[in-house]
């Protein structure tokens, strides 16, 4: 039984599974706060930056939906992934990839502006989907685990882009943390920083629409929650689980590889070493919050972004440094998959026994 | 020549500390994502303790229990609240993460780096050049590393709580029928991977320049973690593994500080990672084998 099946059912259950997913998210803001407050940072002035930075302050939405897009955008992919009960971890690297091939294409082709872009955007999301699959090519042939290859990935991929913004494509004045590749052509990019492009919305807007075709009206997605779900039924089905699982690295790696595209051509208009080294991590924090629905996915995305988008706003209204901000990240990643409300989860315990047992399948590396 | 062997064996210690800390978690069945967040905590804990007593010994004390304490809520988690222990381990390193550069900040009113005024004792003094000038570097803590390993084997190897370990991980249920209470080896396990994770940290920040800079573990834990994969489990292996991923970083060091240009070192630095997955492949097939012929003998059949 996978896990996102507790969010099935009638209607007072899903409220009940909605609560349990939102109180980690409480329990980890209220200790975060207590943590602030006892280290004596104004807890008022820290809740009303956040909202500033998120949502009321000037340029604050388009700075929320900046940061949403990319978590929406890998987060759905996550998704995918998850629910096959693969545990692919490598967004942050397949991303890294894909705005590798993104930014390549584009300061190394001329042509026609819609042309270069659409060449781009496909050659990012391919090389993402390899990255991806070539993680899951090794797990679904050979059995090696996905967890560790897709992190060592993660890693190879970390040295692609010093490599390229050291070496092919560097910007003589960078080095270091921020060594970057030039930057592409002003007259390719769809969205400045700070701004939200219609173009950027509507791929968005398109990638979710067809998430939730894929796995929830689709034969795929069916068969992705057998697969994840209860791989016996699955096989007794006889079922393709081989090229299921294949399917969703790819999916999940091509739209991890679509998204560097977007933040090439979008609001960072090149590849920087250092830049959102988190990225890939908070992504699969948004789908886990979502128990990975896309609805949820979508919720969680703009949550988290406006998190992220309140982190560069803070320091203007608090002098709480920005690693607050990951503590309140890291307590949510500790807290979501724990069932802190047994007395929610109670009523659910028949219906779903298996974070456990699937967190330990997961584990069970060597 | 020496400046190669010098610098592998310096990335070597705590790489290997972490390792084989981290082999125990793995080999009770956790896959510990957190030991780069314990590794950076303890690295800061040491730090902030000898900054504020002068103290080496409360500093080594204090990374061990601040280690401890995040290890154990990891595991009361897990174990008790059935949280999913690669996404809760990925959340206790963006925790310690996080955590370390707010303490340093709120505690110590510092930004990006604190200095110690003490540093791990060294063994060997007095040599100016030449090979005994690395040596004489080198801290307690890395003379120690050998011994720590050799004990690791023996306990693994040898002992009874070894034995459960390594049965919890890949026979729980053979273990949970001769009466192993599986949490609770599971939490000893975490608690050895504590120790590994707080030396390795105290030896990266006073082992060297006496000085904690955020971040500092850089990845170093997922790389040690590597290095116990590569080294098969083994303490000896993982040494080994964690040897040779420090050769490949002083390869990368030494080309560039001497001006050789064979391979750009990114692609130097890959090496590990990239054979990590073809060692994890290989036990893939090797186990996936093993199991379908005990199958086969058995006469189980596979659905």
């Amino acid at each position: 039984m996978s896990r996102y099946t507790a969010q099935d059912g009638t209607v007072g259950r899903g409220l009940v599974a909605v609560a349990a997913r939102l109180l980690p998210l409480a329990v980890a803001f209220g200790l975060s706060f207590v943590l602030f407050a006892v280290s004596g940072f104004d807890v008022g002035e820290v809740a009303s930056g956040l909202l500033e930075g998120s949502i009321t302050g000037k340029g604050a939405v388009a700075n929320t939906i900046r940061w949403a897009v990319p978590l929406c955008l890998i987060g759905l992919g996550i998704a995918v992934c998850l629910r096959a009960g693969e545990f692919n971890i490598g967004a942050q690297g397949q991303m890294q990839v894909g705005s590798l091939a993104a930014v390549w294409f584009a300061l190394d082709w001329d042509g026609p502006k819609p042309l270069v872009i659409l060449v781009a955007v496909l050659l990012a999301v391919v090389g993402g989907a390899v990255w991806s699959g070539l993680a899951g090519a090794l797990k679904v042939g050979l059995g090696a685990d996905e967890v560790i290859t897709t992190l060592m990935l993660n890693f190879v991929a970390l040295q692609l882009v010093q490599w390229v913004t050291t070496g092919p494509l560097k910007d003589a004045n960078t080095s270091g943390d921020s060594a970057s590749t030039s930057r592409i052509d002003p007259g390719l990019r769809v969205q400045g920083s700070g701004e939200v492009s219609v173009e950027v919305l509507t791929v968005t807007v398109l990638v979710a629409v067809g998430a939730w075709l894929l796995l929830e009206r689709s034969p795929i997605g069916l068969h992705l929650s057998y697969v994840g779900g209860n791989s016996a039924a699955a096989i007794w089905q006889g079922l393709p689980m081989a090229r299921v699982r294949l399917i969703a690295y790819l999916v999940a790696g091509g739209l991890a590889g679509l998204t560097g595209a977007v933040e090439v051509f979008g609001p960072a208009g090149r590849v920087v070493t250092g830049a959102t080294p988190l990225l890939g991590f908070t992504a699969l924090v948004v789908t886990v919050v979502a128990s990975y629905r896309v609805a949820g996915t979508v919720v969680a995305a703009l949550f988290f972004g406006g998190l992220q988008a309140a982190v560069l706003f803070l320091p203007i209204v608090s002098d709480l440094p920005v690693s607050g901000l990951r503590i309140v990240e890291g307590l949510v990643a500790m807290l979501i998959t724990a069932r802190l409300a047994v007395v929610l989860r109670r009523r659910q315990q028949q219906a779903d026994p298996a974070p456990v047992a699937s967190a330990e399948a997961a584990a069970e590396a060597g | 020549m020496e400046e190669f062997i010098a610098s592998t064996v310096r990335t070597s210690i705590p790489l290997t500390l972490a390792g084989v800390g981290a082999l125990f978690a793995v080999r009770a069945g956790i896959f510990h994502l957190g030991i780069e967040g314990l590794m950076l905590a303890a690295a800061f804990a040491a730090v902030g303790a000898a900054h504020a007593t002068g103290s080496v010994m409360l500093a080594v004390g204090a990374a061990l229990v601040v280690s401890a304490v995040l290890s154990y809520v990891y595991w009361f988690l897990m174990d008790k609240l059935g949280a999913d222990s690669v996404i809760a381990g990925l959340g206790l390193t963006t925790l310690c993460i996080g955590g370390s550069a707010f303490f340093l900040d709120a505690i110590f009113d510092k930004r990006g780096r604190l200095d110690s005024p003490a540093g791990l004792p060294r063994l060997v003094r007095g040599a100016d050049s030449g090979l005994g000038a690395y040596v004489s570097e080198l801290s307690i803590l890395g003379w120690l590393t050998p011994v720590l390993v050799l004990v690791a084997w023996v306990v693994l190897r040898r002992s009874r709580l070894g034995l459960r370990i390594v049965a919890v991980g890949t026979y729980s249920d053979g273990a949970r029928a001769a009466g192993v209470d599986e949490q609770r080896v599971r939490l000893q396990a975490m608690m050895i991977t504590s120790v590994g994770a707080a030396l390795a940290g105290v030896e990266l920040s006073l082992g060297g320049l006496s000085t904690f800079s955020e971040g500092m573990t850089n990845g170093r834990g997922f790389i040690a973690l590597a290095a116990a994969l590569f080294g098969l489990l083994h303490p000896v292996g993982t040494a080994a593994a964690a040897m040779f991923f420090g050769a490949s970083e002083a390869v990368g060091v030494v080309t560039q500080v001497q001006g050789i240009d064979v391979l750009p070192r990114p692609f130097i630095l890959m090496i590990p990672f990239l054979l990590t997955i073809i060692a994890v492949t290989v036990s893939a097939v090797v186990r996936g084998r093993a199991d379908a012929r005990s199958r086969e003998e058995l006469n189980i059949d596979q659905s």
